[in-house]
């Protein structure tokens, strides 16, 4: 899942290390999300729009695409 | 990330605790074969000998817990890594076992002692480090 999260880090001038204490996760989780290889749960998507003050939405970028309709929801 | 607060300077990290509890576990499995080893068991009879097993179990099952009570107070992306990990780790763990176990079967392969299913397991787990990167 693509993300703007280096870029706002870097833009408010914090490390990684700093980030990571500001939504109660590790160093290496917060790299692991610049990179691409942890897709954070609902909660620290939350965690990290609030410490950036942004909606989700301009964090991650849908993968679905903006145009792109849900799947339908099944019983 | 619940449990422990995760800061560099606090010696009570997840991490520093699991490394803790590895050592004692472990140096007192250690001890306790050492000391079968060296004969101190060797006047023991009947139930006494199945004390002393499960005495050196023990410390086996207690790292066990010790490594489950680390993922538990990890944040999610560490503890989606060691979760993948362990996971792959039981998988090689099984086949390398079942497989030996049907040489020994079949083929007359000598015969593996079962304790010995634990240091496989951590040598597997090791196999996986480089493989899984990844929490998804």
């Amino acid at each position: 899942m693509k993300n703007h999260l280096k870029v706002l880090r870097a833009a408010r001038d914090w490390t990684q290390e700093e980030l990571g204490k500001r939504v109660d996760v590790s160093r290496q989780a917060i790299n692991a999300l610049e990179t691409g290889k942890h897709i954070p749960s609902l909660d620290l998507a939350y965690r990290l729009s609030a410490v950036f003050e942004l909606p989700v939405e301009q964090i991650f970028e849908s993968p679905y695409g903006a145009d792109s309709k849900p799947a339908p929801v099944t019983p | 990330m619940s449990g422990l607060p995760y800061t560099p300077m606090n010696t009570r990290t997840p991490v520093s605790l699991y490394r803790r509890r590895s050592a004692i576990l472990l140096g007192l499995y250690s001890l306790l074969n050492i000391a079968a080893i060296f004969g101190a068991i060797d006047g023991l009879r009947g139930p006494a000998t199945w004390v002393f097993a499960a005495a050196v179990a023990a410390p086996i099952l207690a790292h066990i817990w010790a490594f489950l009570a680390l993922m538990r107070s990890s944040d999610e992306f560490l503890r989606g890594l060691m979760a993948k990990r362990f996971i792959v780790a039981s998988g090689i763990t099984m086949a390398v076992f079942c497989s030996w176990g049907f040489m020994e079967l079949y083929a007359h392969a000598p015969h593996l002692p079962g304790a010995l299913i634990v240091a496989v397991f951590w040598g597997a787990f090791g196999l996986a480090m480089p493989l899984v990167q990844t929490s998804h």
